[in-house]
Order: C-alpha cells, then structure tokens, then sequence
C-alpha cells in the first residue's frame, strides 16, 4: 500500500523515498541539528529513516517526502507533529546545494496546496534556529511563512547550551 | 522531594478524594476558566475525571498538579499546574486556574515562587512557557510584571466554540534575570 503520495509542482515533484535516494540522505543529515544527533550519519541510520517515513505516513503523523528535479533527488520535505484534529502540522525543508530556491518554494507551495485539498490542514509552521542560515528563512517567507514568535532557548544543544528557535507560519483562510 | 508546598498564605498541594467537590466548584466557575478558554465543568463527576488524569498525567511524569488551599479559610481558590515535561529540552507550561478574588499580582506571585523554584532548582528544567489570551485583561500585563519575557505568538492553536484560538507565549528562563533576582529576594 503506498502511504506517501506524489505531488507534481513546477520544475519537479514530491514522492516517496526510496533505496536510491540513500547516499542523498545521509548527504542532507551530516550536519548536527539537535542534542543528541551525530553529525556522521551513516547508510543504517538513512535505512531507518525510509521505514520511519512510511509509519509516518501510514499513522498520519508525518510525512517524509523527496524532492525530485530532473530525475535527482535534491532535497527532503517533511511534515511532523501532523494534528488532524487541529488541522495543523510543522514543515521541514531540508535543501541539497542543487536545489534552487524557485524549485524550493515551490515544492513548498504544492505540498500546502495538496495537504490543503486533501486533509484540510490549514496552519502551518515550521521552526528556523540561526545554523539554518537566513536563506532558509527568506524561502519560507517567500513561500507566505510570516514570522510569529522567537522562542528563547527552546532547544537544548547540549547539557547547559540552549538556542533560539524562530517559529514562522502560514495560516490559510478557513474552508 | 517534596512536592507540597507552602506559601504565607497557601498550601500548594497534591489533591486528596475529599478534593473533588471543592475542585468542581472552582473549574465549574466559568470566571475561572474563561481565558483558558474551555468549558466550566456542569457536573461533579468531571472533577473526579480531571482528578483522575491528574493522576495518571503526574505518574507518568507529563505533569503535576496542586490544589490551591487558603490557610485561613480551609478555601481551595486555584490550582496550577506544570504541563508537558519534556525532560530533554528542558521545558514545561505553566497553567494556572484561579478565582477571580484571588487573581492580582502579589497572590499571582506568592503562589508562582514555590513552583518556579521546584521547576527549576529541583526538576532542572530551563524554560517555563505560559501561554495566554490576549484578550484576558489581567494575566499578560500581570505575567510580563512578574518577569515573563512575551516570545510571541502561537496562531490558529486550536478551535473553541467555532474560534481559532492565537496563544500570546510567554517564557521564563533559569538564567533570566527576573528570576535570578527573585531568588535572592525569595520572591518573585
């Protein structure tokens, strides 16, 4: 049974991961997001994340989705704390270099628009803390992302180390 | 640990099986909880419910509740709580529920105190939010007064009675200031 849903968008699409997309995620995680997470993340952990992304999808908590352009896989987009019942989720983008920043809306765009048609999610949010590097932030602003609250020291980088997080969200008109 | 408190003028404690009436009055009292926002209680058997999670939620180390009691009176007039431990980010949300009479800043601040001071000296924890309706006329003028940092807000959190309810989010840190100052003082 497939879980995770294509969605086309301009320049590319949005599908399920797969086996091949292997070397480039563990590309996109080799970098330390949180406490706790190895900045060498290896082939096992990527094998992991591609079961997890489809018990994500299949219990409606997440979604884990590639982006594809010209046959490359040149990016993750993310759903997590997926709330059906408040109607809202949190948006992760995680962009490989080749991935343009038009290529990035985008996918942003057409992942929204779908969740929107099909599951009536209407709030979405995601978190930017500064090692993201402002581009990052500037694409979701691009994409309708406004800024609505800098949560101080809401993660723990370490023992006695905390950083900011930025909470952006793009709050669509009620059906 | 102990995790009963007191204050000049409080108990701050763990609720009792005798607890459930005078818990029904307070969450019945549609003042208390009308910038929470949820529905004051219509039957007692809810107290016992709320009672029972309260419960469940502490044995489960997500949260942990006290009952407000007045020294003088015997009164319970509130109860706070700390919500969603998360224990690796160091985090916890404040809620408070209180009756209106109560509801002003030296109160606010004496019954606040013993439970930041559990929070963060004894649980460890980095960073209390609290979050609050703009529209409550007494509590995010009162909250900022106390030493609370306004972070922002949450849009659209959930839908109450046909509304999408925004949260004002509110944050205290260990290291913060105001609470640095408050623990020389011994209050905040």
């Amino acid at each position: 049974m497939k879980f995770v849903p294509q969605v086309e968008f301009s320049g590319g699409q949005l599908r399920p991961l797969t086996e091949d997309d292997l070397p480039s995620i563990v590309e996109i995680f080799q970098k330390s997001a949180m406490a706790g997470q190895s900045v060498e993340a290896g082939q096992e952990q990527a094998k992991r994340l591609l079961s997890l992304s489809v018990q994500m999808a299949a219990t409606q908590r997440g979604l884990m989705w590639a982006i594809e352009v010209d046959g490359a896989m040149q990016g993750m987009l993310s759903l997590y704390d997926w709330q059906p019942t408040t109607l809202k989720t949190l948006i992760k983008l995680d962009a490989l270099p080749a991935l343009s920043e038009d290529n990035q809306i985008a996918a942003i765009e057409a992942a929204i628009a779908f969740l929107q048609q099909k599951y009536h999610l209407r709030n979405f949010s995601c978190q930017w803390v500064e090692s993201d590097g402002e581009a990052v932030k500037a694409t979701f602003e691009k994409a309708g992302f406004t800024q609505q609250a800098v949560l101080r020291d809401a993660r723990r980088t370490g023992q006695d180390s905390y950083i900011d997080v930025t909470l952006l969200s793009r709050i669509l008109e009620t059906e | 640990m102990d995790w009963n408190k007191k204050t000049d003028q409080y108990f701050i404690r763990f609720a009792h099986e005798s607890d459930i009436t005078p818990m029904y009055e307070l969450l019945a009292d549609p003042e208390v909880v009308r910038y929470h926002p949820k529905n004051a209680m219509v039957v007692e058997a809810q107290a016992m419910d709320e009672a029972r999670r309260m419960v469940m939620q502490f044995e489960a180390k997500e949260a942990a509740f006290w009952l407000i009691e007045e020294k003088v009176s015997g009164d319970v007039i509130g109860r706070i709580a700390l919500k969603h431990f998360n224990w690796v980010q160091g985090t916890a949300e404040l809620q408070l529920d209180i009756k209106p009479s109560a509801r002003n800043r030296d109160n606010v601040a004496e019954i606040l105190f013993p439970v930041l001071c559990l929070a963060f000296e004894e649980l460890a924890l980095h960073r209390i939010e609290w979050l609050l309706l703009k529209e409550d006329p007494v509590m995010p003028e009162m909250v900022a007064d106390i030493g609370f940092h306004h972070d922002g807000q949450l849009p659209s959190f959930f839908e109450f009675e046909g509304q999408w309810i925004d949260y004002q989010i509110y944050s205290l840190l260990q290291n913060d200031q105001s609470w640095q100052s408050a623990l020389l003082a011994d209050k905040l």
